[in-house]
């Protein structure tokens, strides 16, 4: 009964999401402030019954309820509890239903952190909010129904996708939807704005806490995706520009750039349309991503959906959407105005800039990913864009903006003085180019390429930390002075710092890994050692193991430093998962410091010894780490008191008493 | 009954957070312009701490601070164009569908694709119940929750063999007869068990390992019948009758005269020699033709082939009343890629049976099988 009232609420949720989609928006129409007021209560009553129905789904798998179609297919009495709860979104119709569920929490949280939102433009945002909303249900409850239901039911399901159980899919899918959804807000506001035909000052103000909040959520989902990637199919690799990254990537890409054009928005009310526009396109992004996963247009361990039907009705959506959003925008755009001027070398000049890198970035990773499936549909050929088209195009335009980015924030407003600016960056590059002239001398003299990337990476980390230091005042007041005007600095100003440092780290990491790795490939009989980098790899050989739902074979190894001291062990395994009758291997890593030893099983040959793949990977955790930092700059970002201002109720008192303050 | 009830105070939660907001006077909410102005002269403050910390020069920040404040002064001279109506006939109107649309359609859209009467079944509260109530399906379901429990009870693995075996579940009764003979021990009823199970999970073919079991059987107990069957079972499917019928007369020697299994044994002889003897008797290629054929090259084989097949051809030609050697034909020209032939073939069988009768018709059918269709017949 419980699983039919969860199937029931969805339903509910569907009739609400229409409701909201279209009440609030006459409202806001004819100015009828009844009707605008009913968004708030019905968003917050569709989150309720969306939170509802996905509880039920995730009991359901909990208690093994195979009567649920979905359930039987994607999970097993005999799974691990956690495997159980993530199960739920392990899978075409649990996903969507998390996708809608983040989609209503969103809109909810809308609706509770709005007090502060003109009227009109909350109602214009919800109701756009509901539109989505309403397609999603529609298309689930049509499509990919998660409470479908079967009688008689089994009495043992057909588990789930043995690459899936990893605490990974607890983490990975959750945080990228709330990244690819999070960009909806935006996308409402934008679109909000177009109806109304007006931007109101405050809007850029509300909608980069949203952005910010959704690229954070984007960056973790992506950092984590490609960790779980590296450490769980076993080639070691951490980016492979597999159209399913890139459908992530894609709107990563034009989210930063939103992030930046909204600061220029927000503080000097220029670049209103392109942001617009912007935001647009990254939602459409988001949703192109979705469109390439589900549609069974690419396979890979994320195509759970080869129906053709939701193929087209998720194309359907995509094209109501971005081409609704756009001829909107063809219609309307012209109704803005424009703000304030600058000049070329600035602060809005340099963020410019930056959009300039990452829209042209954005535009080649989309025709890399599009273009096979262009031929493709038109000639029947099959052709593949790998990674060296991307690193031809997609590497020389982002080496340049890495090198520009820590000018950015040294900039002053409206008009900068480049001379000036590089002339406080002189301690910074001076680092840089220690640190390129030691990778070359101590590291590698072969490879030129790894010593100029560190140098790039050092670069981007100490430009982010002189923007700290000369705005705190270092060197020009006392030390104490400068600390503590280092801890009165705006929150926004340590967030972009923080930002800009691990993007340093992540390059520091990829450019340490793809230069510097070594790889062995060879076969090993028990006993014997093979060297890699600085360590010697014994093989001590193998032995059974029984898991709760899986049996392995496990490879023991020993790793030895040059002196032969053990330093430890490790072991890397085969597993068969037998309800799907499938095959896994699981890497054996070992982390030493910021590097890693990767050890992969490959088969038995025929003189009793094994085939073994062992990596040492240096610094690679740094790929993630900067990750992980640049989610932390976005949230000290997100907490800055700026975003908090607007409004007028809260405040009214206190401004009649600043008014005089006003300059004429 | 209770879901109805539930449904419907969801319904009526659902439809009230469209109703209350429609029917209750709204506080006068602030005009779009305050909020506006309340941004700006935030922007404003926030110049002066920029231009304080350096980020942007004096007169840059004077040209800013006049921005804004034209900007402000373009806003006073804004009229309010909010007309703030709320109430009035269409409200009431909209009001109404849209409050009534969510009954009407959950319950409609729910009525198509829901199970109302179908209860939740954790699989816990299934196992749980009264056993006497269990299904076959639902027992087994237990004994597995139990192993998976307690994975070492060899007699657990012992008893769900070979209802698994006998569910079809033939992977599964692998499995169980592999752990009952790891924990409790060998028997030839186990080993037999396995090698069943082995053969069946590979689609009924006794493959190498089945039969290793069923030898493994027979070392532990010779007089074990029914591995001896299944091993003479195995010498036939093999091609080895000599080796399968000198089986069968072992089981039989060993058998007790009330055996049930003596029976058995003496309908499998027979049937081991009606198929040596059809195969000896019939129109293809003997067991010596095909073993000849094994150690010949390719060209001699081809021609073997060709030479069986005409002279096939001939005895039809003179006998054509045998559908099944028609079909032989027919086949054996597809076969060797001389669709022409097989075309023609089956054009003439089609006369020669009669192309109104039943066999005619078979025929026909057989070769569109192939994807042929019948040619014109040889003038004769």
């Amino acid at each position: 009964m419980i699983v039919e009232l969860g199937h029931f609420a969805l339903v509910l949720a569907f009739a609400l999401a229409l409701v909201q989609s279209t009440v609030p928006l006459i409202g806001a129409r004819s100015g009828n402030q009844r009707m605008m007021a009913v968004a708030g209560p019905v968003t917050i009553a569709g989150f309720v019954l969306t939170a509802f129905a996905f509880a039920v789904l995730t009991v359901s798998y909990i208690q093994s309820d195979f009567s649920v179609v979905n359930v039987w297919e994607n999970s097993h009495s005999l799974k691990p509890m956690i495997y159980k709860v993530t199960g739920t979104w392990g899978n075409h119709e649990g996903s969507m239903l998390l996708w809608v569920l983040i989609l209503a929490a969103f809109g909810a949280l809308v609706t509770v952190f709005s007090g502060n939102l003109p009227a009109t433009l909350r109602a214009n945002v919800l109701a756009v909010q509901g539109m989505i909303g309403a397609a999603f249900f529609l298309f689930i409850l049509a499509t990919s129904n998660p409470f479908a239901r079967l009688d008689p039911a089994p009495f043992e399901g057909r588990d789930l996708n043995p690459l899936l159980q990893d605490i990974g899919l607890a983490i990975h899918p959750p945080l990228l939807y709330l990244g690819y959804v999070g960009f909806s807000i935006s996308f409402s506001f934008a679109v909000a704005a177009l109806i109304d035909g007006k931007i109101d000052a405050a809007w850029a103000r509300w909608v980069r806490p949203w952005t910010l909040a959704a690229w954070v959520f984007l960056t973790g989902g992506i950092a984590m995706g490609s960790y779980w990637a590296y450490y769980e199919l076993g080639w070691g690799g951490f980016w492979f520009w597999d159209p399913v990254e890139n459908a992530s990537f894609l709107p990563w890409l034009s989210g930063t750039a939103l992030l930046h054009s909204a600061i220029v928005m927000e503080k000097r009310s220029a670049l209103k349309i392109w942001t617009l526009l912007l935001a647009i396109l990254t939602f459409s992004l988001s949703l192109l991503g979705t469109f390439l996963v589900r549609s069974g247009v690419l396979t890979s361990v994320h195509a759970f959906a080869t129906d053709p039907t939701r193929g087209v009705f998720i194309l359907a959506i995509l094209m109501v959407f971005i081409g609704g959003s756009l001829a909107l925008f063809a219609i309307r755009a012209h109704l803005l105005t424009a703000g304030g001027l600058f000049q070329p070398i600035s602060r809005e000049g340099a963020l410019v800039l930056n959009n300039l890198f990452l829209t042209t970035a954005t535009a080649t990773v989309l025709i890399g990913t599009l273009y096979p499936l262009l031929v493709e549909a038109v000639t029947g050929d099959k052709i593949s864009v790998g990674p060296p088209f991307f690193n031809m195009t997609f590497g020389p335009l982002v080496v340049p903006l890495l090198a520009v980015v820590p000018f950015g924030p040294l900039l002053a407003w409206k008009r900068g003085d480049i001379a000036a600016v590089s002339q406080r960056l002189f301690f910074a590059f001076g680092i840089a180019l220690l640190a390129t002239l030691g990778a070359f001398v101590f590291i590698d003299r072969v490879s030129v390429f790894a010593a100029l990337g560190i140098g790039l990476s050092v670069w981007l980390v100490a430009g982010a930390f002189t923007d700290l230091a000369l705005k705190a005042g270092f060197g020009k007041v006392s030390p104490s002075v400068a600390l503590s005007r280092l801890f009165g600095l705006p929150r926004s100003v340590f967030g972009t710092a923080l930002a800009h440092a691990g993007l340093g780290l992540t390059t520091l990491g990829i450019v340490s890994v793809v230069t510097l790795e070594t790889e062995k490939f060879t076969s090993m009989k028990p006993g014997e050692t093979v060297q890699v980098a600085d360590y010697t790899i014994r093989f001590d050989g193998i032995s059974p193991f029984q898991g709760p739902n899986y049996t392995e074979d496990r490879g023991h190894f020993t790793f030895l430093n040059s002196a032969g001291r053990e330093l430890g062990e490790l072991f890397s395994s085969k597993r068969l998962y037998p309800a799907r009758q499938m095959p896994t291997t699981e890497a054996g890593i070992r982390t030493r410091g910021l590097s890693q030893l990767y050890i992969s099983l490959g088969d038995p040959t025929v003189d009793g010894g094994i085939v073994v793949r062992i990596w040492w990977k240096p610094l690679v955790l740094l790929i993630w780490l900067g990750g992980v930092l640049m989610m932390i700059g976005g949230t000290v970002s997100l907490l800055d008191r700026r975003l908090r201002i607007g409004a007028p109720a809260a405040r009214r008192s206190a401004a009649v008493g600043e008014a005089k303050a006003l300059p004429s | 009954m209770f879901f109805w009830i539930a449904a419907a105070v969801l319904t009526l939660g659902a439809c009230l957070a469209v109703l209350v907001p429609l029917t209750r006077t709204q506080a006068g909410r602030d005009a779009d312009r305050d909020h506006d102005i309340e941004v700006y002269r935030d922007q404003l403050a926030e110049l002066d701490r920029e231009a304080a910390r350096g980020s942007i020069g004096e007169s840059e920040a004077a040209e800013a601070r006049a921005e804004i404040g034209r900007r402000i002064l373009r806003l006073a001279d804004q009229q309010s164009d909010q007309a703030s109506s709320s109430g009035g006939r269409f409200t009431r109107f909209a009001g109404t569908a849209a409050v009534l649309s969510i009954p009407l359609l959950s319950w409609g859209v729910y009525a198509t694709i829901g199970s109302p009467d179908l209860p939740a079944m954790p699989l816990q509260a299934r196992i749980e119940q009264d056993p006497e109530k269990n299904t076959v399906d639902e027992l087994v379901a237990r004994a597995e929750a139990h192993l998976a429990e307690n994975p070492s009870d060899g007699r657990g693995w012992d008893v769900l063999a070979p209802i698994y075996y006998r569910m079809g579940r033939h992977q599964d009764a692998v499995t169980a007869y592999r752990n009952a003979i790891r924990l409790s021990g060998v028997s030839a009823a186990r080993e037999t068990g396995l090698g069943e199970a082995l053969a069946a999970s590979s689609g009924g073919l006794i493959t190498s390992d089945a039969q290793a079991a069923f030898e493994r059987a027979l070392a532990l107990d010779p007089q074990f019948p029914k591995a001896r069957y299944l091993l003479a079972a195995a010498f036939m499917q093999d091609g080895k009758p000599d080796q399968a019928v000198a089986e069968l007369q072992r089981m039989m020697e060993g058998l007790p005269e009330e055996s049930p299994w003596r029976d058995v044994a003496q309908q499998a002889m027979r049937s081991v020699n009606a198929e040596v003897e059809r195969e000896q008797t019939a129109t293809g290629p003997t067991r010596e033709q095909v073993q000849d054929a094994a150690g010949m090259d390719d060209a001699d084989r081809a021609a073997m082939i060709e030479g069986m097949v005409s002279s096939l051809d001939e005895k039809l030609r003179a006998n054509p009343d045998d559908p099944a050697g028609w079909q032989r034909l027919i086949q054996s020209y597809v076969v060797l890629g001389r669709e022409a032939d097989a075309v023609e073939a089956l054009g003439r069988g089609i006369v020669a049976m009669g192309s109104d009768s039943d066999k005619g018709a078979e025929l026909e059918a057989f070769g569109a099988s192939l994807g042929l269709k019948p040619g014109e017949p040889e003038k004769e």
